[in-house]
């Protein structure tokens, strides 16, 4: 494995470097780093040498993640927009496809642009800081690049080119990077319009815009100069004016053009040759060029900023016909003309790849972009779906065009699910990862901090979106714990019961009634009485819940309503042994009741449970008025059932 | 890979860090060192984070601290040189008023002292077979205790010794969410014999035997064995476990196999494979860690070096990025503000970095 890959990154600690480190990854996306020391149970448990007054400290590392900026999370927000048009296009299945499909791709980069006239923007505002104005220019330069590549690769692997004649398409991405000829044409012309020659930008203006193959802005900057009336002026615009032009709407064939082509320069070649233009060194340089004489490339090559901005002219006006698949080797010779082989920069080489059709090297390329995986991303996805991505898996083993999509997915979607606002972003993405989506959205999702009931309930909505009710519920108990630790109980028995856990519902429901025995009151009765089929949850919570109801009837002054609920709980199988002693007080005012609440036969499972519960030490005191209670009502009973009978 | 930026935190323990762990949400942080203390750290809406607790767990070195699910509450377990393990849960105090916190302070609920020799690492199992507390020690006992009832972490009951005659020092639990892998534990063994054999014990727990039953000893790594961790299982049938050893990093796939004398027996039989394997750091590997998704893990060892590789496919790993601590580019506090992003409220600074060379290999 190549070690140089791997950047080594200093931690500013002189502990650290003496004793060594220790690392920890913290959710969701840092991890910590300390000073350490292996020690094993062979050694003596001794302070170690590197123990010291000196401070300790651990360190938390995380990557820098610039789409954290305000300006770069409105570029995050939007283009998830654009992303989930994508995919539902994609579902969709329409035949205009490939069109959608290059208009979305103009989407994302129209909201690159947004983001860099808003960049743009904020570094013109007096209220920020040197820093801070360093830092955008920086993510202006990566932005700037990421559209530029991004462009080229939208011409080279979306767009459908009729006839693959590439240059009206190449020179339109040069025109758009280089904008400042035609800035600079525009300003000239509606300047002062005497002696506009001598404005030092003149010349560079009219060779920016004849490489960029704008021969009206030519036309228009020669007709400016006071020499215009002379005869080689005149020749010149004569020459330009019949050039020929291809393009699809013209109806020409590209056989046909090709000739009108050689005929054009073939009679420019004549006029070069008689020394027509040689008064004046600026006309006859383009003329040369246009005949594509070595030399005046050679001489022109200084005007351009760029290889690529050489190469667009160069092949405007030497193979106006080039094919996109011939792209490469005329980059490569571009590269030789400007001699710039050994020192190419980052964005040379993508876009040299990408004019190679090297895909996997653009991707490659693009991944060491510092702006967190945003790029790469968006144009796998969009690559992927046009198909582009695809065609390679016939020629690259063990490759899957939708596993490398989903790679660089998955890291986007989890930088985002790390941040407390763009988390739901994040899930947008990891939910069209088709292999591993669902299950890293149950990894990531319970790990997202929450501190309140709403976050809770938001992270709640998407786990059960999901279906993942695992985390639904986890996510339900962990809140409930914590209600429980500050002493909420009632909020804790909600909780406990939208998490569905059972054990969990008794336990609480326990504290409710054990807290009833110690202060005789019942708390949480907005939650019992509305229980309703929840109550299932528990045994010991349908005891608590109907409990609740017996004191509402109770208080109600429902006796008899209310002694027919005492006998069926007394009956049943689910009163807690420590409640048997109060439930049973309960009977006492009722048996005593003026009016007659309790049957004979009610009495006597009255009596029975006396019978069996005696044991319990709490109702030792209440036991003989208990049963004296009973006896009483059972007689008055039995007369009352004995005068109905008759 | 992008840059890197730190945030400092000053511990104040009195001796080397030997363990830090992050509960679920990376909210807080437990530290436990050579020291005997053990602190917790809990981090402000700020981001900022600040000591809530430090107490002395046991009376050696504490060799590893972790954290319970939360669903249990705020629950960590330690072990230590002075042979035993303990669980500590924090109690939040009567003081119930509106609005007003109770003070928080961690109690310990159980010492659990059947090790006759210093117990090298602890961790709690899947919270999907209730609370399990895995022990390990340098006698070469594994245990597995368990709190029956949840809510009382005072009670808990030894339910397994498994005997594996080698000196252990690390314990790992396959996280695995799925229902259809049984529960699962890796050990490593740090013994320095390099002709006994493997260093590696793969244990499952069969339901039907009521019992823990080893499935396999890696036998490739017959190096001392420092630390072990299984990744996060991202749904894969199969399961990924790192390996730091006296050697190298090794990262191996195990990959349940289907036959008729699987069926039969109701054992897992495992297919391992190593699929990376990386001697970057030049001598001893200490730790191995892995991030959330188990996309990425980090090493350090001997060359003071914290090491991390990428996964690019399952059997395809990449070195991305190194750190090491570097005294003398300690940034002043005013360096440390300039760069301090204006959208972030704690304090982080950006990393410097080198070019690595050959020479920084031992």
């Amino acid at each position: 494995m190549s070690q140089d890959d791997a950047k080594i990154f200093l931690i500013p600690n002189e502990l650290c470097r003496r004793a060594g480190l220790g690392a920890t990854w913290k959710p969701l996306n840092q991890f910590a780093v300390f000073p350490h020391e292996r020690r094993t149970v062979r050694q003596k448990d001794i302070p170690s040498n590197f123990a010291s007054t000196a401070q300790s400290s651990v360190f938390l590392v995380q990557h820098s993640i610039i789409l954290y900026h305000p300006i770069l999370r409105k570029l995050v927000n939007e283009s998830s927009g654009t992303f989930l048009t994508v995919q539902s296009t994609v579902s969709s299945k329409s035949s205009e496809f490939k069109g959608e499909i290059l208009k979305l791709s103009r989407q994302y980069r129209s909201i690159i642009r947004a983001c860099l006239e808003n960049l743009q923007d904020e570094i013109g505002k007096n209220n920020i800081t040197n820093s801070e104005r360093d830092e955008l220019r920086d993510y202006i330069t990566i932005f700037y690049s990421i559209e530029c590549i991004w462009h080229l690769c939208e011409i080279l692997f979306i767009d459908v080119i009729p006839g693959n004649i590439v240059l009206p398409y190449l020179l339109d991405w040069v025109r758009f990077h280089f904008p400042k000829h035609e800035r600079n044409a525009a300003l000239l012309i509606s300047g002062d319009v005497t002696s506009l020659e001598l404005h030092e930008d003149y010349w560079p203006t009219v060779f920016g815009n004849f490489l960029q193959g704008r021969i009206k802005i030519v036309r228009t900057l020669l007709r400016q100069n006071s020499a215009f009336g002379s005869s080689v002026f005149q020749l010149v615009d004569e020459v330009l004016k019949t050039m020929p032009t291809y393009n699809v709407i013209n109806s020409i064939s590209i056989n046909e053009f090709n000739l009108q082509w050689k005929h054009w320069t073939t009679d420019i070649q004549l006029k070069i040759d008689a020394k027509q233009f040689i008064t004046n060194h600026n006309l006859n340089l383009l003329m040369r060029l246009i005949v594509g004489e070595e030399e005046a490339w050679a001489e022109i090559q200084s005007h351009c900023e760029t290889w690529y901005e050489f190469l667009a002219g160069w092949l405007f006006y030497t193979e106006p016909s080039v094919k996109s698949f011939e792209l490469g080797q005329f980059a490569k010779l571009s590269i030789r003309k400007m001699r710039i082989k050994d020192h190419m920069k980052h964005l040379d080489r993508v876009l040299l790849a990408a004019m190679e059709f090297d895909l996997f090297e653009v991707i490659k390329e693009i991944q060491h972009m510092t702006e967190n995986g945003w790029f790469v991303c968006h144009l796998a996805d969009i690559l992927h779906h046009s198909g582009s991505l695809s065609v390679l898996e016939k020629e690259v083993e063990n490759f899957t065009s939708e596993n490398l999509r989903e790679s660089f997915l998955l890291d986007y979607g989890t930088i985002l699910m790390g941040h407390s606002s763009l988390w739901e972003v994040g899930l947008n993405y990891l939910d069209y990862c088709q292999n591993i989506g669902l299950q890293a959205v149950e990894l990531l999702l319970p790990r997202i901090p929450f501190s309140t009931e709403t976050k809770a309930h938001k992270l709640i909505r998407e786990a059960r979106n999901r279906e993942l009710h695992s985390v639904a519920q986890s996510i339900c108990k962990i809140q409930g714990t914590r209600s429980l630790k500050r002493g909420r109980v009632g909020n804790a028995l909600t909780w406990a019961l939208k998490s569905q856990d059972g054990p969990f519902t008794s336990y609480l429901a326990d504290l409710v009634l054990k807290k009833y025995i110690e202060n005789g009151e019942l708390n949480s009765t907005d939650l019992l009485d509305n229980l309703g089929s929840c109550m299932l949850a528990s045994d010991r919570l349908i005891f608590l819940g109907k409990y609740n109801e017996f004191h509402k009837l109770y208080q109600a002054g429902e006796y008899k309503e209310c002694g027919h609920l005492l006998i069926s709980l007394l009956a049943s199988k689910i009163v807690p042994k420590y409640f048997w002693s109060v439930l049973l007080s309960e009977a006492i005012p009722l048996l005593e009741s003026e009016e007659l609440v309790f049957s004979a036969n009610d009495t006597y499972t009255i009596q029975h449970c006396l019978e069996e519960k005696e044991a319990i030490p709490q109702l030792a005191d209440k036991i003989s008025i208990l049963r004296l209670a009973a006896a009483r009502n059972l007689s008055r009973a039995l007369m009352f059932e004995a005068q109905l009978a008759q | 890979m992008s840059e890197f930026e730190i945030q400092e935190i000053e511990v104040n323990h009195r001796n080397l860090i030997q363990k830090v762990a992050f509960d679920q949400c990376g909210s807080r942080m437990a530290t436990c060192s050579n020291d005997r203390f053990v602190k917790v750290w809990d981090k402000n809406s700020d981001g900022d984070w600040t000591l809530t607790s430090s107490w002395k767990a046991h009376s050696a070195s504490v060799w590893k601290v972790t954290w319970a699910h939360p669903e249990f509450g705020h629950v960590l377990a330690t072990c230590s040189f002075d042979r035993t393990a303990a669980v500590w849960e924090e109690i939040v105090g009567d003081m119930p008023g509106p609005r007003q916190r109770g003070t928080r302070h961690w109690v310990g609920r159980t010492h659990l002292v059947d090790s006759r020799t210093s117990v090298t690492d602890v961790k709690f199992g899947p919270k999907a077979q209730g609370l399990l507390l895995a022990t390990c020690s340098a006698e070469g006992i594994i245990r597995i205790y368990e709190a029956p009832d949840v809510m009382n972490l005072s009670q808990w009951t030894l339910q397994h010794e498994v005997q594996c005659k080698l000196p252990l020092s690390c314990l790992t639990w396959n996280p695995s969410l799925s229902r259809l892998h049984p529960a699962m534990i890796a050990v490593g063994s740090d013994d320095t014999n390099m002709n006994i054999g493997g260093k590696v014990f793969v244990y499952e727990y069969s339901e039907n035997s009521r019992k823990w039953i080893k499935l396999e000893t890696i036998s490739n790594i017959t190096e001392p064995v420092h630390d072990i961790e299984f990744a996060p299982n991202l749904g894969r049938s199969l399961h990924i476990l790192a390996v730091a050893s006296n050697k190298d990093v090794k990262i191996l796939t195990l990959s349940p196999v289907e036959d008729d004398q699987v069926a039969q027996s109701g054992l897992t039989k495992l297919d391992i494979q190593t699929v990376g394997q990386f001697d970057d750091h030049g001598g001893t590997v200490w730790r191995v860690c892995w991030n959330v998704t188990g996309t990425l893990l980090t090493s350090t060892g001997d060359d003071g070096c914290v090491r991390m590789f990428k996964m690019h496919g399952i059997n395809l790993w990449k070195p991305v990025a190194a750190l090491k601590g570097d005294g003398t580019h300690v940034p002043t506090a005013a360096e440390a503000a300039r760069s301090s992003q204006a959208a972030q409220t704690a304090r982080y600074i950006k990393l410097g970095s080198i070019q690595p060379n050959r020479e920084l290999r031992h």
